[in-house]
């Protein structure tokens, strides 16, 4: 049986959630309506999975609508083997995060969190689905304001500069995008035969010329650069996290991230292949700055939440390292460290914020010995750590080990795969450090007495971390599906970014 | 005169038996019936007045040629009447707290709309000059009806002083215009400057003046400085309406006197239009960061919305959807602005004052749609999807770059991401903040509510489904801008 309009109804779900959740206004109801709303979300997400046809590369599952008929702007959505796995995963921790927060660690405001949550997830699926520039752009941007109220009305006591920050660097990114997509949009052909749709524009892209691309691919790499956050944009990223609300994290490092490197692949480098050349060199170096620089400073620091932050920028590095190498395993790898990125960071995120919940304690130093009360937590979180330190058999290994290949075959930029790869090896190397000696302070020596009378996991907790390491593991020991939907998509960007008879020349 | 002529004026009709319809009830009735009637009386006709030129669909050029109706004109018409109905519904709980007389209030409100649908129709610099009056004069009235009130008095007195400043260059101008083509009406002011050019004294100072002149009407920076003292002292519904009303207008009389009338000149003309656009909505900005009065803040921040709309002007050499763009902003500024005004007035503080930041704290929790309502009015004044304001600016944005002024678009976003910092700073004082002992009172109206909610739901419907409102605003500018 095929599910007609299915992304549109991915969509509208959400929406419909909206509509009880304000006319109830009470907390137990919120919980039930926002749990089913987003599971039936998840479900659906699995719908459309099942629905597509793995092993071709092009749009699937598209539909399109007149939306702003007479500028040419359209409804206009599908999916490839590039967005077709990121769809599930955020409705996946989505759920999660829903699901978490009704048990008890969202104390005020109910109604108005869940619906900040149903309003965010209409934006994240719909940045990942939408083929129209103008659609992105708004989907882009929705997710914006809902995260700004659960980091400002839910978060710690640094929470309004912290959100403030967070708006204000995310908007400077993306509303100079604006100005470089209507900038795509005059270039794209006489007035009355505009468009914005991606593949529309992928066909006529050779009337960008090099300067234009110079300037317009810097107009988008800086909202996906801030949006991811790399090196040296990526300052907001602690704070927001370090007081954002456990599910808010979650969401922020899980999918909220992964829509700057979406970005990169969807947009800026089919559309821009002469851009991305002359920029190359910059985001490369930025991206090996980011995996050494993150690992560093994850190191030494103090905070739990601020360490899984900063390692969240070290990854991300590797995504960017991933995509800019342009070679096939580089960008399968970048989608994989993407998608093992959420499921992992996600899951960290929802660990240190249980453990806070417990024990009110964020800082390394005033935890210990949790290993010996909480076997159960220790278990799952243990092969959380793992994976995101990259051990072979969990899922973060595949992502960063494709990437580390392709970029030990990449030949262009001033000094080539074999200056590269080392060193984002060392990066690989540095995260077991920091992630281990994390692990080792706070889950084993002494007991604290503190601690002593604190309860593992409850049965809730439990629910949301499993579908988290049923993932984990199956992705790193079976990635070969992942990849097979992911590479003919991926394969056929690489080429339109890489294409010589579309390089057009610098002036 | 024809009937025709009536006819097609039956809007403008409409609005002025209204007004004085308002006058007449309000010296029969007594005090009590005044509060439901007026506002009730006054709603009515600028509904009448909405629907008639539908009813009888009027196009061309009547009263020999002294008022055209067009599309331009319909569109402008539309958008100071509904302005117009707006600030009439959110005022009445105001004004019977502060004592306000209410058939002063609507008659004044009234006229003024009467002046700004004058300024639409005009094809010569007499009419236009005259609707121009006949809309700043009532707001003069209305800055100072709270008489008692030392602010309102302030207010009142300081536009006064800079409105008819203004007005004495705008006229000067005019008659350096009319010395140079010997002409008042714009098409034979703009044939003469086809052929004559812009290459003489008389041109360029007839053309300084008349831009001084507008601008200060319009409330461009360097010619803007009474805009933050009379917003703020005025009574909040009548600052709600002057902030938009007028501005409109202005903008109106811009399209038709600078753009069309001078359109030979305007490729030379543009590239001021662009710095002014700039400086206004950076200065704007900049001095709206460091307010913590909301009214004052909006006041400047008003101020740079003159300059996105500025920028648009300035890029009229793309054509139509240049005009399209300033007609767009120029209608979801007017909601937007208006509506966040009166979302102050759930506030019950003395005198004229707006709420100062703090004094918003806990607004959220204490009156849930209105703050609703508040944070949907402060995100589309950002221009964050969505909702109008976002697409408004996105139109703009469109013809600056086709034009050339890729700079311009540049500083316009960066500007944005400024005027996102102080106005969710407010949302931020609604939410995230709880409400201290001293809290003011909160008021509630129905009426205030209920209009609040209408237009924050047209605000959001307008950004998801422009479409509509995106080809009435390029079928209206078309006659202006081909």
């Amino acid at each position: 049986m095929t599910l007609d309009h299915v992304l549109t109804l991915l969509l509208v779900v959400p929406a419909v959630g909206l509509i009880p959740l304000a006319l109830f206004r009470d907390a137990r109801a919120a919980k039930q309506i926002a749990i089913i709303t987003t599971f039936v979300e998840l479900v659906l997400s699995l719908v459309m999975l099942s629905q597509f046809k793995v092993g071709e590369a092009d749009f699937q599952l598209v539909e399109k609508a007149d939306w702003l008929p007479s500028l040419g702007i359209r409804y206009f959505v599908g999916v490839d083997g590039i967005s077709v796995l990121l769809v599930p995963m955020t409705t996946l921790l989505t759920f999660i995060s829903v699901l978490y927060s009704s048990g008890g660690a969202i104390k005020q405001r109910l109604t108005e969190f869940m619906a900040a949550f149903l309003l965010l997830e209409i934006g994240m699926v719909g940045v990942f689905i939408s083929l129209d520039l103008f659609l992105f752009y708004v989907m882009f941007e929705l997710m914006l304001v809902p995260m700004y109220l659960i980091i400002g009305i839910w978060g710690g006591p640094r929470r309004i500069y912290s959100t403030l920050k967070f708006v204000i660097f995310t908007l400077a990114g993306s509303l100079l995008m604006l100005v470089g997509i209507v900038a795509v949009w005059l270039a794209s052909g006489d007035p009355g035969s505009r468009t914005l749709s991606l593949p529309e524009l992928i066909a006529i892209r050779d009337h960008f010329s090099g300067e234009f691309q110079f300037w317009v691919f810097l107009a988008f790499a800086l909202a996906f650069a801030i949006k991811l956050p790399m090196f040296p944009f990526h300052t907001w990223l602690p704070d927001a996290h370090v007081e954002a609300p456990t599910a808010g994290s979650i969401i922020l490092a899980g999918v909220l991230l992964k829509a700057g490197g979406y970005g990169f692949l969807r947009f800026a480098l089919p559309l821009f292949p002469s851009g991305t050349q002359v920029w190359l060199p910059v985001i490369i170096t930025l991206s090996v700055i980011a995996i050494l620089y993150g690992a560093a400073v994850s190191t030494v620091q103090k905070d739990l939440k601020k360490l899984v932050a900063y390692s969240s920028v070290a990854h991300m590095g590797f995504v960017t390292l991933g995509i800019f190498v342009l070679n096939s395993q580089g960008g399968v790898g970048a989608v994989l460290q993407m998608l093992n990125h959420g499921f992992v960071t996600g899951a960290l995120f929802l660990f240190v914020g249980i453990q806070y919940e417990k024990t009110h304690r964020r800082v390394i130093a005033d935890l210990g010995g949790l290993a010996h009360m909480w076997p159960l937590y220790t278990t799952f979180f243990g092969v959380f750590v793992l994976a995101s330190l990259g051990l072979p058999g969990l899922n973060g290994f595949v992502g960063e080990f494709l990437v580390l290949l392709g970029t030990f075959q990449f030949g262009g930029a001033p000094l080539g795969g074999l200056f590269w790869g080392p060193l984002a090896g060392i990066g690989v190397i540095l995260a077991a450090v920091y992630l281990l000696w994390m692990f080792q302070r706070v889950m084993y020596g002494p007991v604290r007495e503190a601690y002593r009378a604190l309860p593992d996991l409850s049965p809730i907790e439990v629910a949301c971390a499993v579908p988290l390491l049923v993932l984990t593991v199956l992705l790193g020991v079976i990635p070969q599906p992942a990849i097979a939907i992911i590479e003919p998509s991926l394969d056929r960007v690489m080429k339109l970014a890489t294409d010589p008879t579309f390089l057009v020349a610098m002036k | 005169m024809t009937s025709n002529d009536l006819v097609a004026i039956a809007p403008e009709l409409i609005v002025t038996i209204t007004a004085l319809l308002v006058i007449v009830v309000d010296s029969i009735i007594d005090h009590e019936a005044r509060r439901t009637w007026l506002p009730a009386l006054t709603a009515l006709g600028l509904l009448a007045a909405i629907v008639a030129p539908n009813a009888y669909p009027m196009v061309g050029l009547f009263f020999g040629g002294y008022v055209n109706v067009d599309g331009f004109a319909n569109f402008f018409r539309a958008v100071f009447i509904v302005l117009a109905l707006f600030a009439t519904l959110v005022a009445p709980a105001y004004l019977e707290r502060k004592g306000v007389p209410p058939g002063e209030y609507y008659a004044t409100v009234l006229f003024s709309t009467l002046g700004a649908m004058t300024i639409a129709l005009a094809t010569d610099l007499i009419t236009l000059f005259v609707g121009l009056e006949l809309m700043t004069i009532p707001i003069y009235v209305l800055a100072g009806i709270q008489r008692r009130d030392r602010y309102a008095n302030e207010a009142a007195l300081k536009y006064f002083l800079l409105g008819a400043f203004s007005s004495a260059l705008l006229v000067y101008g005019f008659a350096w215009l009319f010395g140079v083509t010997g002409s008042t009406r714009f098409a034979d002011i703009a044939a003469f400057l086809k052929t004559g050019g812009i290459g003489n004294g008389p041109t360029i100072v007839a053309l300084a003046l008349v831009t001084v002149g507008l601008g200060f009407k319009a409330a461009v920076v360097p010619f803007h400085q009474w805009t933050p003292d009379a917003y703020d002292g005025a009574p909040t519904p009548a600052t709600a309406f002057m902030s938009v009303g007028p501005k409109a207008a202005a903008f109106a009389a811009i399209l038709r006197v600078l753009v069309s009338g001078m359109g030979p000149l305007a490729l030379d003309w543009s590239a001021v239009f662009a710095a002014l656009a700039a400086i206004t909505m950076s200065a704007g900005n900049i001095v709206a960061l460091v307010q913590t009065n909301t009214k004052r803040m909006l006041a400047y921040s008003s101020i740079a919305h003159t300059g996105y709309i500025l920028a648009a002007v300035a890029a009229s050499s793309a054509g139509a959807p240049a005009g399209a763009a300033v007609l767009f902003y120029v209608f979801a500024y007017g909601v937007m602005n208006l509506g966040a005004f009166a979302c102050l007035l759930y506030l019950d503080l003395e005198g004229t004052r707006g709420a100062t930041l703090d004094e918003l704290n806990g607004f959220g929790r204490r009156e849930p749609l209105g703050a609703l309502t508040f944070a949907v009015f402060l995100i589309s004044l950002t221009g964050i999807p969505p909702t109008v304001g976002f697409v408004a600016k996105f139109l703009v944005i469109q013809p600056v770059l086709d034009a050339g002024y890729a700079w311009l678009a540049v500083i316009l976003a960066l500007n944005a991401v400024l005027a996102a910092f102080y106005y969710l700073r407010v949302v931020v004082h609604i939410y995230m903040y709880d409400a201290e002992s001293g809290a003011p009172a909160l008021v509630s109206p129905r009426l205030l509510s209920f209009s609040l909610g209408v237009s924050a739901i047209a605000v959001v419907a307008l950004g998801i489904l422009p479409n509509s409102l995106y080809q009435w605003a390029l079928t209206a500018a078309t006659p202006v801008l081909p």
